[in-house]
Order: C-alpha cells, then sequence, then structure tokens
C-alpha cells in the first residue's frame, strides 16, 4: 500500500494504516522534538500528543506539502506546546555567554594563533565520528537553558525566520538574536571544547 | 562601538551582523575588525557554519528510538479508547 493510500485509510479511521503511515517518519519526528525540548521522556510524551493531532488533522490534510513536512509541523508545534503547558523555563543568565576564548583586559586575543576552526574540523571528522560529534551536540543542546534552545533549534535548525520565533513566542526580534547569538556561543563552545580534545 | 572595535564587542555582535541589523558605523566597525583580525574572522566562519554542521549531526537516528515506538503504542491505545 502507498503513501497516498495509507493517508486515505488512515483519514477514514484506520488507526493500523495510521502506523504504517507515520512508521518511518517516527524518528524523524522524534528528533524534531527532542531537540526542542532535550529530555528523551518528554520528547515521547509530545510526540504521542503530536501523533494524535496529526491523526485528528489527517481528514483536513490538503497535500500541498508532502505529508511528511506536514506532520512535522504538527511535531514541532507539539514541542512548543508540550514546552509552554508542562514546565517552567529555565531560564538563562545574563553571564551564561561564553565562547569567547582568552582575551586581555581590553577585550582583544591573548593568543591568535589558537586554532578556532573547528567547524572544518567538525565537518572533517563528521563521519568518522559521528555518533560522538551527535552525542556532544545533544548535550550541549541540553544543556542550554530552555529559552536559549527553543530559539537556537528554531532559527538553525527548523529555519524559521525570526521574526517568525519572536512571534511565536512572545518575544521582540532583538530579544530573539540576542538569545540565538548566546545559544549559538554556547553550543559552539562545547563542539569546539570536544573537537580540540579539552574537557568541556 | 568605536571604529577600531576589540574581539569582545565584535564576537557580542556577530550574529546582529550576520542578520544585517547593525548601524551601518557598526557594520563597518566589525567588518574592518573581520579583515584585520583573523582569530575573529576564524570565529565568524565557525558560527555561520554551526546551523549546517547541527543538521549533518543532528539528522534522524537509524532506526527510530524506542521512545518513538513507545509513543506510536501510546497514541493508537488512546486513538482506539475514543472510538471505544
Amino acid at each position: 500500500m502507498d503513501e497516498d493510500q495509507l493517508i486515505e485509510r488512515t483519514a477514514a479511521g484506520d488507526s493500523d494504516a495510521f502506523g504504517s503511515l507515520v512508521g518511518p517518519y517516527l524518528g524523524l519526528f522524534f528528533n524534531g522534538i527532542l531537540r526542542i525540548l532535550g529530555n528523551r521522556a518528554d520528547a515521547q510524551d509530545a510526540l504521542q500528543d503530536a501523533l494524535l493531532a496529526i491523526f485528528k488533522d489527517l481528514p483536513g490534510f490538503q497535500r500541498r506539502s508532502r505529508f511528511s513536512s506536514w506532520a512535522y509541523k504538527i511535531c514541532v508545534n507539539a514541542a512548543l506546546m508540550f514546552r509552554r503547558s508542562h514546565a517552567r523555563l529555565r531560564e538563562e543568565s545574563i553571564d551564561a555567554v561564553t565562547g569567547l576564548g582568552d582575551l586581555d583586559r581590553d577585550g582583544h586575543h591573548l593568543d591568535t594563533r589558537e586554532s578556532l576552526r573547528w567547524s572544518e574540523e567538525a565537518m572533517a571528522l563528521a563521519e568518522a565520528e559521528r555518533r560522538q560529534l551527535r552525542e556532544c551536540m545533544l548535550q550541549a543542546l541540553a544543556g542550554l537553558p530552555d529559552t536559549l534552545r527553543m530559539v537556537f533549534v528554531l532559527k538553525d535548525l527548523e529555519d524559521w525566520s525570526t521574526e517568525e520565533i519572536a512571534a511565536r513566542l512572545d518575544q521582540t526580534t532583538p530579544a530573539v538574536r540576542q538569545r540565538l547569538h548566546r545559544a549559538r556561543l554556547q553550543v559552539q563552545d562545547r563542539l569546539r571544547a570536544h573537537i580540540q580534545g579539552r574537557p568541556s | 562601538m568605536n571604529l577600531f572595535a576589540s574581539c569582545r564587542e565584535v564576537r557580542e555582535r556577530l550574529t546582529e551582523y550576520q542578520e544585517g541589523t547593525l548601524s551601518r558605523h557598526d557594520r563597518v566597525a566589525v567588518w574592518l575588525h573581520l579583515v584585520i583580525c583573523t582569530a575573529c574572522e576564524a570565529f565568524y566562519r565557525g558560527l555561520r557554519a554551526l546551523p549546517g554542521v547541527a543538521r549533518l549531526l543532528l539528522g534522524p537516528e537509524e532506526p527510530p528510538p524506542a521512545e518513538a515506538g513507545q509513543a506510536l503504542e501510546g497514541a493508537l491505545r488512546r486513538i482506539g479508547g475514543h472510538r471505544h
């Protein structure tokens, strides 16, 4: 049975067809939710909510996009709703900005020879050490305060515009940019430490 | 921001610089600094590369994690429960 047939049968209320329809995308959906929530148990609960919403809304699916894209958006929304309704946000501390390296009293580098080209190393290492790097990235995301992680995930992983994020999270666009920057600095610092062999 | 800004000042503005939301004066100051400071230029390159690296590393797990299967089972139970 192809995907179109599974959609038809699910829309008619066939839960077995629904299982077959979403099965190939469960990893994608779970992963997207996990990135926002940073906790596997919460992600499981939010995915369950999302799957119910997908099942319920499928009769209204207009097929203007691929099923997986449409359903993925529902999963992202479910994660945001879950965060809003189930947990108090862990707010970031004002001085949480890291990743600036060693600077002198005037704010200039102490050692300009330091290798900061971690991103090229990450790309080069990605195949050989993908699992380790993936774990490091997940830890970096999980270690971010919720307010920073949501902005980072929506902007840098989900490709939302700054304005969309600001509207959705009820923040100003400068606040979104500031949080995005702080999140990037912290994530970059963690990855760079891992790649360069420093304890993170 | 001073036209000859410090590394710290520049790094705190790199996301705004990338998004094009700095004033013309600050944009020029950051640009000038990136031209002359190889460390900050490399740092900026790393920041710009971060989304791509993150997407590369955080692709879907294969096979789907056990939690995803359990979520589906839970959803199917709830769908069945609503029907009866």
